[in-house]
């Protein structure tokens, strides 16, 4: 600012560069006050969400007495609450321990009201967006880095390179439901399952030694991860392109020079100083995998499952069944169970820990970005 | 060593050493078409998705033009003919209401109770009674023809059922059961007949209550009590223009023909620009886009009309104005704000910003504003402010970037000419970066657009194409979006049904929008490029 | 640039004649034979002609966009690199053998023409590693010969004595100067016939750039060098041959001090003297 010195002078004098109280300045001033009141306003509104959340979360979540957190929230299964008077005293309980009371108490008549998913906990669905992330991320990152190192390393421009980018580019704006309909579409309904005998409704091709039958996976784990991980992938690629653009062009050449192939340049030279890189920014991509629902509802999600994803017969299972998951079990407790005193407690504590699970991966990109970009500077 | 020695190693050496090949590609080649193969995903993937929406949507422009050819050859386009007066109609009864409720309060409010101001207006409840007793007949004969045509499509239905089982039942080799299974041929030729004849009774019904509405009308408009009601005197205005539009009906009855052929394009138009989306319906599924379309804008309007104006203020407000420490500060909490996941925004605004905007709505001084007091909790509104905190970020980074790619010798020749930093805001930075910021407006209209779970959770899902007639009150009406419905009905149509196929007609729709929106943000942006130069 | 030498195309359009070598004798190193070079569209060299003597020092000079970086960076093909860069007509040939001919490993050309560029540009690995790197990829593992390689190459670029304590450190930590005499040691290490250096002292200070420059009289004794610079004082005082380019062509190539007292080109002595460039 050209007057900052004035403060330095005598007030009263009169000189030349005095700031001017010019209608200029003074739009000046109306306008910043303007763009700065509408940026706090966002930042308020923002800030509004994350304490109604936390703050109503935090009742389910923590406790007065040890362990302070609310640990069978984090590791029980969802459960019917029953509410209910009976000999005078109010009651809420979950659906096993309701069972146990009304045993105990040779089943009484009673006028109680019942709320599905509203007692228990939330541990499948913590354990499901887990497995979808871990899944859909290593699936994501494969691909993306490679893709990132072709355009990167290898390719010359020329039209496949750019129609290369812009299909990225385009993939990039497709809606998150398109990608959850084409799911659908694709792996439940149409990818590859190899078996003994031919599916006669479905299309096959004989193998001799089996049978390719393109009768869909499912709604299963490995329909999520492929569904999310396509989703992802323009994020992925970007960020490794960018990490891979920062690593500097001597590194290429000097290695080059001494006679290394490209592909040895790359493993050696390149890859090594990107990948820190690559791993930071893609943790974004990690939050948005985590925090998308319209994909995995009709790919992998279920309302409710008993069994956890490693209760199973055999191991192949895993993939071919369906979980629950922490942003399709909001959307549940959120559209399909009535809003009152007793589902609030369900509704808000899921909140919160999704949210806070998204914030902490998304503050952990931001915090390791910053590191290693004091730590990367050649 | 001699140097001939050397320079024949050399020679040799530059000749290529033997490296392992493996069918004529060396490892860095295969490790090349690896990578490539990996980076033609993004392609692959953009086809597969067009391929696979196709798949299960292609069959939908037939399907749904059989369905609209069932519609007009069982005879329920015949019938909907006399259905449209009768509901022209109730809006007339309804308009009554109105004004009688209005006279009730008015009663109330001057002082009198409940039993009293229903007596006061025992001459106007005659008189609706009365008014209201015209069109019964003609009600009755539309209810009657309701349940012929009805059965005529149940029995289409049941044969089209039976068809299929009997082609499934072929396909599974049980031949013999499948010739068991009967199946009727409905004669349209006899049924329509049938319904024609009886619909004859319609042209003097209708006359009958053409006279009986203008005589209602006249003694209404002649009695003292509804002197200077001016509800009243719409309603009656609004009868004129219905007893003028009725004999119509007669003529396009008499125009109809049940054999014209239902097109192709016929089908697609219904699609496309079709005003009704009803599924599962005892009389007639309708797919028209246009009221999941028409609600997708509105939310998104709502969206930008709030989100537009806030992200910029703060792209400049970060660029330009914030000291470091607010910069610091801000960027990563708005790169906070973009990692909400969208289904606890849609949760915040069922659990928490509904109710409040509700309560905010009812307070007193506050009515000028149009469509307050709300009458939903969920609605276009609530959804849209949602939206707008989600597109916020996106339009922020991006416009954010435009800004700070204005080359500094434009700033600083500003600076040098004694501009204010506002002056050199307005009209320096600002049109330098216009169309990245376009385009960041443009691709955050994408993301609004593409939206799902906020207005699945928050827009009041009504399927209704949203009621200008009261002005900026639509804003405040429940609406259903394109995401939306693929997201609420998805889950519970049967596969390879109509109505599983027009949602997929709608992905479609919403994935060329998506590219659409894409390609003009990338045209605007390759603009600007060559602007700075 | 002096509209002088735009005004007085005659003389540029006759490529001179193949300039004698100081040896006549031996076969030379490398053989430029009328090269055309395009960078898509654009033609960078014209028809270049010349030959580089083996175990001698030759300097490129000329000002920027001459073509000489172009024509040096064609000896590893590193140009290769590039996008829509091609080799028009003609070859070059090192050792007799025409290095753009379809049988030529790029790989194996480069391990035998070693490049030290403009910007030094040591790996961020240990200097130990930055070394060893070169054999490494040729699938030496022995430790001992190793270790042998990179005391001998620090040695060769007049490194050792400053790094040898702390060799497994990083060779960020070096100076510009001792980064680019790694650079050197590294291009050594794996025994190339030819070093191609492309400004290595642009970037260095006058105590940097002494010591380059007499690490680069002690490797003529086993190399062939190549170097392009843009310090006239710097070719004049280590190269044995020069070669003068402009606007890609090569003007007039002769012995070092030939060219600085008595060039037979009007613009080799404009250029020397300072008159533009």
């Amino acid at each position: 600012m050209p007057t900052q010195n004035v403060s330095n002078m005598d007030a009263t004098a009169q000189h030349i560069f005095m700031r001017p109280a010019t209608a200029a300045m003074r739009s000046e001033r109306v306008a910043f006050n303007v763009f700065r009141v509408a940026t706090y306003a966002v930042l308020l509104a923002a800030s509004i969400i994350f304490g109604v959340i936390f703050i109503k979360g935090a009742d389910t979540i923590f406790q007065r007495e040890f362990p302070f957190i609310n640990v069978p929230f984090l590791v029980e299964s969802p459960e019917t609450l029953h509410v209910f008077d009976h000999e005078g005293q109010h009651h809420e309980m979950g659906d096993r321990e309701f069972r146990k009371y009304m045993a105990a108490h040779e089943n009484p008549t009673i006028a109680e009201e019942t709320y599905v998913y509203s007692a228990g906990g939330i541990f499948p669905c913590i354990v499901g967006t887990l497995f979808l992330v871990v899944g859909s991320m290593t699936i994501a990152l494969f691909v993306g880095i490679s893709a990132a190192v072709f355009l990167n390393e290898y390719s010359r421009g020329g039209r496949v390179v750019e129609l290369l980018r812009l299909a990225i580019l385009n993939l990039a704006g497709v809606p998150s439901i398109v990608f959850g309909l084409f799911g659908f579409g694709l792996f439940v309904l149409f990818a590859p399952v190899f078996a003994s005998a031919p599916d006669a409704s479905h299309l096959y091709i004989p193998l001799g030694f089996g049978y390719l039958n393109f009768s869909g996976w499912g709604v299963s784990l490995i329909s999520g991860w492929f569904t999310l991980a396509f989703m992802v992938l323009p994020v992925v690629i970007t960020a490794s392109e960018e990490s891979l653009k920062a690593v500097p062009k001597g590194f290429r050449e000097g290695s080059l020079a001494l006679g290394a192939t490209q592909w040895e340049a790359i493993r050696t030279n390149v890859l090594p100083y990107a990948l820190p890189g690559i791993l930071t920014s893609s943790i974004l991509g990690i939050a948005r995998v985590a925090g998308e629902t319209a994909p995995i509802m009709f790919t992998a999600a279920y309302v409710v499952r008993d069994r956890l994803p490693w209760q199973v017969e055999h191991l192949l299972d895993v993939l071919f069944q369906g979980v629950m998951a922490l942003p399709y079990h909001i959307y549940v407790v959120s559209s399909k169970i009535p809003q009152n005193m007793y589902t609030e407690r369900v509704q808000f504590g899921t909140a919160f820990v999704f949210l806070g699970l998204v914030l902490a991966i998304a503050l952990s990109s931001v915090i390791l970005r910053n590191k290693l970009r004091a730590r990367y500077r050649w | 060593m001699s140097t001939n020695d050397q320079n024949a190693a050399l020679s040799a050496a530059l000749k290529g050493r033997a490296r392992a090949k493996v069918l004529g590609l060396t490892f860095d080649d295969v490790m090349r078409y690896f990578f490539g193969g990996n980076a033609t995903v993004a392609v692959i993937v953009l086809l597969l998705i067009l391929v696979f929406l196709g798949k299960e949507g292609a069959g939908f422009f037939g399907q749904n033009q059989v369905n609209l050819s069932v519609y007009r050859k069982a005879g329920l386009e015949y019938v909907d003919m006399m259905r449209l007066p009768m509901e022209d109609f109730t809006s007339l009864t309804r308009g009554l209401n109105d004004a009688r409720l209005v006279r009730f309060q008015a009663l109330l409010a001057s002082g009198k109770d409940a039993e009293q101001a229903n007596a006061a207006l025992a001459e106007f409840d005659a008189f609706a009674d009365k008014f209201g007793a015209v069109a019964g007949d003609a009600r009755g004969l539309m209810t009657d023809l309701t349940e012929v045509v009805s059965a005529v499509k149940t029995r289409v239905q049941v044969a089209a059922d039976n068809d299929l089982e009997r082609d499934m039942l072929r396909h599974a080799g049980r031949e013999e059961e499948a010739k068991a299974l009967k199946i009727e041929e409905v004669d349209f030729q006899k049924e329509i007949a049938a319904i024609k004849a009886a619909a004859g009774a319609w042209k003097p019904t209708a006359d009958a209550m053409l006279a009986g509405l203008k005589a209602a009308t006249a003694t209404g408009r002649a009695a003292a009590w509804a002197k200077g009601d001016v509800l009243l005197e719409k309603v009656f205005v609004k009868a004129e223009k219905f007893a003028a539009e009725l004999p119509k009906v007669e003529l396009r009855m008499a125009a109809w023909n049940w054999e014209e052929p239902v097109p192709y394009s016929r089908s697609m138009a219904a699609f496309l620009f079709g005003r009704d989306w009803i599924t599962a319906s005892f009389w007639q599924d309708w797919y028209g886009m246009l009221p999941l379309l028409s609600g997708s804008l509105m939310v998104s309007v709502i969206a930008m009309i709030v989100a537009v104006p806030l992200a910029i203020s703060c792209a400049i407000y970060v660029s330009e104005i914030a000291t470091p420490g607010e910069k610091a500060l801000i960027k990563p909490y708005i790169e906070f704000v973009s990692a909400i996941p969208s289904v606890v925004l849609g949760f915040f605004g069922i659990a928490v910003l509904g109710t409040a905007i509700r309560s905010l709505s009812q307070v007193e001084w506050l009515n000028w504003i149009p469509g307050f007091p709300m009458s939903e909790r969920l609605n276009a509104f609530t959804a849209g402010l949602l939206l707008a905190l989600t597109s916020i970020p996106t339009i922020f980074s991006l416009a954010e970037d435009a800004l700070a790619n204005v080359p500094r010798h434009f700033k600083e020749a500003s600076y040098a000419l004694g501009a204010t930093r506002f002056q050199t805001l307005v009209r320096v930075l600002i049109p330098a970066s216009l169309s990245g910021i376009i385009s960041a407006v443009l691709l955050g209209f994408g993301r609004v657009i593409g939206e799902t779970m906020v207005v699945l959770l928050c827009a009041g899902n009504r399927i209704a194409i949203p009621d200008f007639s009261e002005g900026l009150s639509a804003f405040f009406q429940p609406v259903h979006t394109m995401t939306g419905i693929i997201a609420q009905e998805m889950g519970e149509v049967a596969q390879g049904s109509i109505h599983y196929r027009a949602l997929f007609m709608v992905g479609i729709i919403l994935f060329f929008a998506s590219l659409i929106i894409n390609f003009i943000a990338q045209k605007v942006v390759r603009k600007y490029r060559i602007s700075i130069g | 640039m002096s509209s002088e030498l735009v005004d007085k195309p005659s003389k540029i359009v006759n490529p001179p004649s193949i300039p004698p070598t100081t040896d006549t004798s031996a076969a030379p190193m490398i053989e430029v034979d009328h090269v055309d070079f395009y960078y898509g569209k654009s033609k960078a060299l014209h028809s270049v002609n010349l030959n580089i003597a083996a175990k001698q020092v030759t300097a490129f000079i000329g000002p920027s966009g001459c073509g000489k970086s172009t024509l040096l960076r064609c000896f590893n093909r590193m140009n290769d690199l590039i996008e829509g860069t091609r080799i028009g007509t003609g070859e070059i040939r090192i050792q007799g053998v025409n290095i753009y001919d379809p049988t030529v490993d790029v790989i194996s050309l480069r391990r035998q023409v070693g490049m030290v560029f403009q910007k030094s540009n040591p790996f961020p690995k240990s200097i130990y590693q930055n070394i060893s790197y070169g054999l490494e990829l040729q699938g030496v593992k022995d430790k001992k010969r190793l270790d042998e390689v990179v005391e001998k190459s620090l040695r060769g670029a007049a490194l050792w004595d400053e790094v040898k304590d702390r060799l497994h450190s990083s060779a960020l930590g070096l100076s510009g100067g001792q980064q680019q005499r790694l650079c050197i040691a590294r291009a050594i290490a794996v025994e190339p016939a030819v070093i191609l250096m492309d400004e290595p002292c642009s970037a260095l200070d006058p105590i940097a750039t002494s010591k380059v420059e007499e690490l680069i009289q002690e490797l003529k004794k086993d190399f062939t060098i190549v170097i392009v610079t843009h310090s006239m004082q710097q070719a004049g005082r280590c190269s044995d041959m020069t070669a003068f380019f402009y606007l890609g062509k090569l003007i007039e190539m002769d012995a070092t001090q030939k060219i600085f007292t008595k060039p037979s080109q009007q613009q080799t002595e404009d250029y020397i003297t300072g008159r533009f460039g």
